[in-house]
């Protein structure tokens, strides 16, 4: 499974490394905006940070695009894995996709920090707080793909205990917003991120046909 | 390769393998391959042919019955069967940016028993450019790929669904040409689906017959090419009851017919008096396609 998580994060790499460079060249478009405005105060907060994150996000989207119009399960069903293990490539790559974002905007955050002396713990949780709702975010696309091929194969309750997941999902996610930057926002993100993994895997696990 | 089991244990054996889907069932299907045999799965689009293929490959669970490879259950949840199969589909999941070379090495890693010679071989032999990407290549090069990637961990069991499809005659003669040389060694067997029935002459030894989801018919290629006959004769009877005839076309005296059991129909013309008989050869795509033309009829009088 590792091995082949591995190559998906090389083979998604560029996508990655290209959305991020937009992301960042808003992000000091932006900043440039700020400084020179006037009666601004000079500092853009965490959009930049948030820019680097949704482009995690957005790049997971188009990797399970990609992996679904590849057709990725027939190839990697042609060596020992198991549909659970599969379905672990499933969900890890966005993960890991939004996890590696996350990372930049910490390292951006921190470079500011170092060269403005200016270091604003509050931002810092917001980073945190926008990696969770993203992470929460990029899981719904494998969970309804997932539901939908439940769908499709005839698995009537697996499908509506996917969409029921979904949306139960994104509207809590909807909920942490009030409560972005605090403990029960953090834990209604921990609480989609995990439900949404572990119901795509149960999902996948119970596919007829694995040949997209 | 993977020489675990004994030579007697059937490459692959289907019983009661059933598949719905809204519009079409397939089977119950019962079938036995044995090592050392090319069987050519034969029927028009829609009869069965991928379904069939893809349970076989664990891509898709039967509703009912199973498949067994070479003593091992076919499920996904247990891939050991994985590796005695390779499987060549119209799409095969490549990586499409990557560079064939690329992929290869990726499977390298992937498949357990992958032989680097085997793999080296295989790319010398079909000129497969290792430096383009998976979606620069012709189709010929994506299915050459695709075979290189299905041959070099060594399966015994090669399930191949319409391979030479869209490919050029050079191309489509080279992948015969390679699956050829994989059964000489009489230890691994070959599932071919293919609506091209020139290609069953090539390389087929047993024919299967799929139609709307239904083996009708399963025989050998040179049984089948004994027994049929294209017959012509001049005789003045109307209605002359010929047995074997599948086709029967007639211009006053002069009278073509296409039979299933060419012994039986000259016997019977002797009886009757025809005159100027003369009888010729059907290649095997020509019967194959009579039998998929008339249908069941044929099929369940062959068996």
């Amino acid at each position: 499974m590792w091995h082949a998580l591995r190559a998906e994060l090389v083979y998604f790499r560029p996508w990655l490394l290209g959305g991020l460079g937009i992301a960042a060249g808003v992000g000091a478009l932006l900043m440039g905006i700020i400084w020179f405005v006037p009666d601004a105060d000079g500092t853009p907060g965490f959009l930049p940070e948030m820019f680097l994150i949704i482009a995690g996000m957005v790049v997971s989207f188009i990797a399970q695009s990609y992996r679904w119009e590849e057709r990725r399960a027939r190839l990697l069903l042609a060596g020992p894995l198991t549909p659970r293990q599969l379905a672990g490539v499933t969900v890890l790559l966005p993960a890991c996709l939004v996890g590696l974002a996350a990372l930049a905007a910490l390292v951006k955050f921190g470079l500011f920090a170092l060269v403005t002396g200016n270091f604003e713990l509050a931002n810092l949780g917001f980073i945190g707080a926008f990696t969770g709702e993203f992470l929460g975010y990029a899981q719904m696309g494998p969970l309804a793909q997932e539901a939908t091929a439940a769908r499709r194969q005839g698995r009537g309750r697996a499908a509506v205990l996917g969409w029921t997941v979904f949306v139960g999902a994104v509207l809590v996610l909807g909920a942490t917003m009030v409560f972005r930057n605090a403990i029960q926002g953090y834990l209604g993100q921990l609480m989609v991120v995990v439900t949404a993994m572990a119901v795509t895997v149960w999902l996948y696990e119970g596919r007829t046909d694995f040949t997209r | 390769m993977n020489g675990h089991q004994p030579r007697t244990t059937a490459a692959a054996r289907l019983s009661g393998l059933t598949k719905r889907w809204p519009g079409f069932h397939l089977g119950p299907l019962d079938l036995t391959l044995e090592p050392g045999t090319v069987l050519a799965l034969v029927g028009p689009n829609g009869a069965g042919k991928t379904t069939t293929l893809n349970c076989m490959a664990g891509l898709i669970v039967p509703d009912e019955g199973g498949t067994e490879v070479f003593g091992a259950a076919v499920h996904p949840d247990r891939p050991d069967y994985r590796r005695d199969v390779g499987y060549v589909g119209e799409e095969n999941g490549f990586f499409q940016r990557w560079t064939a070379g690329r992929n290869l090495d990726f499977m390298a890693e992937l498949l357990p028993g992958w032989s680097q010679d085997r793999a080296r071989r295989l790319v010398e032999r079909f000129a497969l450019p290792l430096g383009k990407p998976v979606n620069k290549l012709s189709r010929g090069n994506r299915t050459k790929l695709a075979l290189v990637a299905a041959l070099a961990h060594g399966p015994r069991l090669l399930l191949l669904d319409e391979p030479t499809a869209g490919l050029d005659p050079v191309v489509r003669a080279e992948v015969l040409d390679v699956l050829w040389e994989i059964t000489e060694d009489g230890e691994h067997a070959v599932l071919y689906s293919t609506h091209v029935l020139s290609d069953i002459n090539r390389i087929a030894d047993e024919l299967a017959f799929l139609r709307d989801g239904q083996l009708v018919l399963r025989t050998g290629r040179e049984e089948l090419s004994e027994r049929w006959r294209r017959v012509s004769f001049r005789l003045q009877e109307e209605d002359v009851e010929l047995e074997g005839v599948v086709e029967h076309r007639r211009v006053r005296a002069e009278h073509q017919v296409i039979t299933r059991d060419a012994a039986a129909t000259l016997q019977r013309l002797t009886e009757l008096g025809a005159e100027a008989v003369e009888v010729s050869r059907m290649s095997v795509d020509e019967i194959a396609v009579q039998i998929l033309k008339e249908g069941h009829h044929v099929a369940r009088a062959e068996s």
